[in-house]
């Protein structure tokens, strides 16, 4: 078997790279022409393989497409748990509006009604940000199975280069990892 | 039309907050014997217990979904008579042709209204005055 026929894309454009090098040692027509085609070719390969660790790295963060789900699905939960909140206080709305007359209970019942009926976005949202979150995941299984194609790429990984107020910007925090208030006012207080 | 108010109706949704805007909404209408199931799963085996008189399912949830709950509703000789909406999200016309073709009873899309919620359920009891 030809060495070509067990090139891994990871070696590609350093073999790449020794055939135009073999080919300008060459005396032959037409030379200029297949050497640009493969220099053309081994660039491309390089640029795509820095694209791939870039997006892997998402702006220094090797979790991007993680993060970023975890982020859609405390959406999810922040929303129902709000929507939880108004229906608990519509709920006492409704308990209010059966000890009152007739008149201002049927506003209020009315009232209660709008407030369920729009709860329902929750619902919606939900589903919504679910097809969303399984699409990235569809996506970051796909990249990751390209990038494993292009071999390490640990080199082409893009630091974050925020700094000063700018590398602050983090939040909000994820419910699972974020700091109490009890935890700032101590962290507060010990600061002086 | 009037509203049978001492019916048992089974709500499905695996989405806690719809489940408990349903029940709200049927408590406005003066429906109280409402019992809840997070999937279709659970609905069947609550229904099988105990029959109710009217079903209200989600179509999208896992394992089993509100159109695989119907199928089963259907081809159960215990239940197959009983009345069937659907309160979904998914909107296509092959969605609706599937239900329909399925034996559903009625078919709301979300978001939805009381008086939606309302008409639908007094249609599926055409005979009640």
């Amino acid at each position: 078997m030809s060495q070509s026929a067990n090139l891994q894309l990871p070696d590609a454009h350093g073999y790449l790279d020794r055939v135009i090098g073999e080919l300008r040692a060459i005396e032959a027509p037409h030379k200029n022409t297949l050497v640009s085609v493969l220099e053309y070719l081994s660039s491309h390969i390089r640029a795509t393989r820095s694209e791939i660790g870039a997006l892997r790295s998402g702006s220094g963060n090797p979790q991007m497409f993680s993060t970023t789900t975890d982020e859609l699905e405390e959406i999810v939960t922040e929303t129902a748990r709000a929507t939880n909140k108004i229906m608990d206080a519509a709920e006492a709305v409704e308990k209010v509006a059966a000890t009152l007359e007739p008149g201002p209970a049927n506003a209020l019942m009315d009232a209660t009604t709008s407030i369920y009926e729009a709860s329902a976005f929750q619902d919606i949202t939900g589903q919504r940000i679910t097809k969303i979150v399984r699409g990235l995941q569809s996506l970051e299984e796909k990249l990751n199975a390209l990038a494993t194609a292009f071999g390490p790429l640990d080199e082409n990984f893009v630091a974050d280069t925020r700094e000063g107020d700018a590398a602050l910007l983090n939040g909000p925090q994820m419910e699972k990892t974020a700091a109490s208030q009890t935890d700032i006012d101590a962290l507060f207080a010990s600061l002086g | 039309m009037s509203l049978n108010k001492n019916m048992r109706v089974v709500i499905v949704d695996d989405y806690t907050t719809m489940l408990r805007i349903l029940r709200n909404l049927l408590r406005q209408l003066e429906i109280n014997n409402v019992d809840e199931a997070n999937d279709g799963d659970t609905a069947y085996h609550l229904m099988q217990k105990n029959p109710p008189d009217l079903v209200i399912s989600d179509w999208n949830m896992a394992p089993v979904t509100g159109l695989d709950l119907l199928k089963r509703v259907r081809a159960d000789a215990k239940l197959k008579h009983i009345p069937f909406i659907m309160v979904t999200a998914e909107s296509k016309t092959e969605n609706v042709v599937a239900a329909k073709q399925a034996g559903v009873s009625n078919y709301i899309v979300k978001p939805f209204n009381a008086d939606t919620l309302r008409a639908k359920i007094v249609s599926v009891f055409p005979a009640m005055v």
